[in-house]
This record gives C-alpha cells, sequence and structure tokens, in this order.
C-alpha cells in the first residue's frame, strides 16, 4: 500500500476512531458510575454538597427562565384558540399536562445541562490538567467514585425536583397571564382533569435520565480534557453540546416509549 | 545500601499520536535507593515517573512493580500496589477544596484501618517535621510554591511508602528552597528502611547532594545508567550534561 493510500484511509478512519472512543469513554463512565452506586460505594457528604450547588443555586435561574416559559406559552396558545374557538376552558388542564409531561423536566434539564454541565466539566477538567486527578489515583480514590458519583446521584434528585418547582412556577406565572390577558377564571385553569398518572411518570422518568447522563457526559468531558487551559476551555464547551444534544435526544426517546407502552 | 530489584522496566515505549516519547527504556529501581533521574526537559523523564506510577500504560514493553506487571493486574491488585507509593507531583496536585491537613490525610483516609485521632496525631507531626506545623487549617491557595511542595511531600509520605516518585520537586522555586526541598527528599528517604525513592529533576547541583545512582534520559532513551564514578568512561554528552552543569555551578558560587 502506498503512502497516498494510507493517508486516504487514516483521514478516515481518524474521526472513527475518535468518535467510538469518545462513545467508549462515556459509556464506561456511564456503567461504572451505575456499579459504583449499585456497590453502595457514595460519599454522602459530597452527595449533600453537590445537592446543594446543583439544586439550591440552580432556584432563581429556574424561576425566571419558567416563569417567563408559563406566560409566553399561555399567551401564544390562547392567542391562538381566540382565533378558532374563543373557549378557554381546556387552556389550563392541556397546559399543565404538557408542562408535567414535557416542557418542565425538558427546559429544566437545559438549564442544568448548561448551568451545571458546564460547571462540572470546568471543575473537573482543571483538576485533570492540574494532575488533581491523577492524585486521587495514587491515593487509591477512584476519580468515578470521588467526583462523579456524587454529582450524578445530586443532579438526578435535583433535576426530579427543580422539574416538580417548575411545574409550579410555570403553572402559577401561566394563570395569573390567564387571568389578566384573557380574563380566565384561575380554578378552570387550576384543573387536572388532562392529566394522569402516566404523565407524571414520563415527566420523572425524563428528569431522572437527563440527572444521571448530564453528569455523567458532562465529567467525563472533564476526565478527558487535555492540553492546559485552553483544553478546559474545549471541554467546557463540548460538556454543554453534548449534555444539551443528549437532553434532547432522551426527550424523544422517552416520549416515544411513552406514547408506545401507554 | 541498595537492595532487591522493586521496579523492572523492560523495553518500555511510550508514545503520543505517531510521536514515540520514550522508547526501548530498560531500567531497574531497588529498594533503600535514591535514583535520579536526569536529562535536559522535555525529553521524557516525567513520563517515564508516570509510566512506573502505573498512571500511564507503555505501548511496548512492561513495567513491574514486585514481578507484578502493572498492564495486566486487575483494579484491586493495582489498589494493593499503590498503597506502597508515594508520588510528589511537579505542580503539587493538592486538593484545593481541602485543607493542608485534610491533604496530607487523604492518602491514610483512602487506606482505611486509622482511627481518626491517631490520622490527626500524624499529619500534624508529618507537618511539624516539614516545617508546617502552622499550617494546618490553611487551604492551598493560601500557600506559597515551597509551602505547597512541602505539603505534597508530607501527603507522598504520610502513609510510609515504600516507592516514593518526586516530578522535579524543584521546578518553580527559588535556589534557597530548592536546596531545603532536596534536603527534605534526603531526609524522607532515610526516615524509614529499604525505601525507593525516584527523584525527577535537571537541577544536577542538587541531585548530586543526594542520589545513589543516575539514569539519564536523553530523546526518549536511557542515555546513562550507573553512579556518578561511572560518568567518565560513558557517553561524552553525560558528562556534558552532568559536569557542564556542575561546572557552571562551581564558577558560580
Amino acid at each position: 500500500m502506498n503512502a497516498s493510500t494510507t493517508n486516504f484511509f487514516e483521514a478516515i478512519g481518524a474521526p472513527v476512531v475518535d468518535i467510538a472512543r469518545a462513545w467508549g469513554s462515556m459509556f464506561g463512565c456511564g456503567l461504572r458510575t451505575l456499579r459504583a452506586i449499585a456497590m453502595a460505594r457514595i460519599a454522602w457528604r459530597e452527595v449533600i454538597h453537590q445537592s446543594y450547588l446543583i439544586g439550591n443555586r440552580s432556584v432563581p435561574f429556574i424561576t425566571v427562565t419558567l416563569g417567563f416559559l408559563g406566560m409566553i406559552s399561555v399567551y401564544q396558545v390562547a392567542m391562538q384558540i381566540k382565533q378558532i374557538i374563543p373557549d378557554f376552558t381546556m387552556l389550563g388542564p392541556a397546559f399543565i399536562q404538557i408542562m408535567i409531561r414535557e416542557f418542565a423536566p425538558t427546559i429544566t434539564g437545559l438549564m442544568i445541562a448548561t448551568r451545571v454541565g458546564s460547571g462540572i466539566a470546568a471543575e473537573i477538567g482543571s483538576m485533570t490538567v492540574t494532575e488533581q486527578v491523577d492524585a486521587l489515583r495514587m491515593c487509591n480514590a477512584d476519580p468515578i467514585v470521588y467526583l462523579i458519583v456524587p454529582r450524578a446521584i445530586a443532579c438526578m434528585v435535583m433535576v426530579l425536583m427543580l422539574s416538580i418547582y417548575a411545574v409550579l412556577v410555570s403553572t402559577i406565572s401561566g394563570m395569573l397571564m390567564a387571568n389578566g390577558a384573557f380574563d380566565i377564571n384561575m380554578r378552570t385553569f387550576l384543573s387536572l382533569q388532562l392529566t394522569n398518572g402516566d404523565d407524571i411518570v414520563i415527566g420523572a422518568v425524563k428528569a431522572l435520565a437527563y440527572g444521571f447522563s448530564i453528569p455523567i457526559i458532562a465529567g467525563n468531558a472533564g476526565l478527558t480534557t487535555s492540553g492546559g487551559s485552553e483544553g478546559v476551555g474545549w471541554a467546557t464547551t463540548r460538556a454543554v453540546v453534548s449534555t444539551s444534544f443528549a437532553v434532547v435526544v432522551l426527550d424523544f426517546l422517552i416520549s416515544a416509549a411513552g406514547y408506545i407502552f401507554t | 545500601m541498595s537492595g532487591d530489584a522493586v521496579i523492572v522496566c523492560k523495553g518500555v515505549g511510550k508514545r503520543y499520536g505517531r510521536k514515540w516519547i520514550v522508547r526501548d527504556i530498560d531500567l531497574e529501581v531497588r529498594a533503600g535507593e535514591l535514583l535520579g533521574l536526569i536529562g535536559p526537559g522535555g525529553h521524557g523523564k516525567s513520563v517515564l515517573l508516570r509510566l512506573l506510577a502505573g498512571l500511564a500504560t507503555p505501548d511496548e514493553g512492561e513495567v513491574r512493580v514486585r514481578g507484578k506487571n502493572l498492564a495486566d493486574i486487575d483494579p484491586f491488585e493495582l489498589a494493593e500496589l499503590r498503597r506502597e507509593y508515594g508520588y510528589l507531583f511537579q505542580n503539587y496536585a493538592l486538593f484545593d477544596f481541602m485543607s493542608v491537613a485534610d491533604n496530607v490525610a487523604f492518602p491514610l483516609r483512602q487506606a482505611g484501618g486509622v482511627e481518626e485521632p491517631e490520622i490527626a496525631r500524624r499529619v500534624k507531626e508529618r507537618l511539624e517535621q516539614l516545617g508546617l506545623g502552622e499550617a494546618l487549617d490553611r487551604f492551598p491557595s493560601e500557600l506559597s510554591g515551597g509551602m505547597k511542595k512541602r505539603v505534597g511531600m508530607a501527603r507522598a509520605t504520610i502513609g510510609e511508602p515504600a516507592i516514593v516518585l518526586y516530578d522535579d520537586p524543584s521546578a518553580g522555586l527559588d535556589p534557597v528552597t530548592s536546596s531545603k526541598i532536596f534536603r527534605l527528599v534526603r531526609t524522607m528517604h532515610h526516615s524509614q528502611d529499604d525505601v525507593a525513592s525516584v527523584v525527577v529533576s535537571h537541577d544536577i547541583d542538587r541531585m548530586k547532594v543526594i542520589c545513589d545512582r543516575y539514569v539519564m534520559i536523553f530523546e526518549g532513551k536511557v542515555l546513562f545508567d550507573g553512579p556518578e564514578e561511572a560518568i567518565e568512561g560513558a557517553d561524552p554528552m553525560v558528562g556534558k550534561f552532568f559536569f557542564g552543569s556542575l561546572g557552571q555551578s562551581s564558577g558560580a558560587s
């Protein structure tokens, strides 16, 4: 085989090998995290600390974002309804159902992916390039157990809690918009007649799936960082893009499974 | 006095991409000796040290620690072997979210089997020995470079490891602090029997004071392996590197 043929195959093969390695590394990280959780190798103090960082500090962020989303959604849908049949009876029940099943966990997941995912990748990436991760290894501390597992548990619990909070915030803001702009009775709006157990289960499964995947993807980006501060920057960017993408793909898969199996 | 070989490298090579950083490395580290890994910067000393610690896997050859090939053993065996190691990182690698005391206590807590009061006593004693008795509750960001090195040294040696690896202990330090750090390396090495210590540095003047044997790495290969007395008969490059530096030092002093 001559040099140009070798270069051609290398040019095609190298990106494929890189992608396969990246996926393998990420899934490996996820499996090792699950194994550590199953074996109860959990630093609970760190879980509580991470829960505070991920959860409490995201509350203002979620309040503003979901508050506005609730108002915008109700306003836009109400304007559409007004043009067709000006009957707003089912606006509130449909809004609450779609918030529980879809928007509250997914928008919360996307918000956490950007805020928390970038933070996790930057923190662990900095630890990697300053050899702190190697120091953990030399002290017999598994970086997955020590860095990823507490964040995965904290993030799962907190995305679920924040999703519930997001439903409340968006419902209240949507209700105020409906009442103020379209004179819809608050009791009429606050009806759960279209919401059933399946919607709640699907919303909760989404929140837990996003909560697990965000620290795994971001943490893996941090652990595979190389090349100093520039590498940390790239790891952070990669983490935000990959976690956001993962939230959208998981949303599609869980929604599809939800419609098929319920 | 040097004893049995604790670490044995046979034909070890490591590459990043297509470039071989080190290749065909044959090396023994013996119990009780203080081995100096010398050579110009960027010629593979630190990579070789990472291979000795099992932090990097060789692309060819093998690194055996107490007869076990690091690339073949399972994570539990590796964890068992790592209990025997202490490692001082070039850039300190202190955990910035922990106090000095917690940093130093970390290896003992990870190893388990030692009660907290005993850990606290040993940490205080080791930090006092290194002149850091007042820094227990401070954080790494509040320390100078020399103090961070000493904390790193305390963390590397608190578990009384049988193998201690020092990656450029004088990097970024002023000459006075560097001399102090090298003296501490010697003190730590002699503080217990049969410790195998490996020091990576290009600071020949200070290495000469503490090392029993030298291995010079040049362009990723072993150019010299022996005591100072054997340098005369070695490749001229070794003498140029070793005595050239000494000559400069003599001229300066």
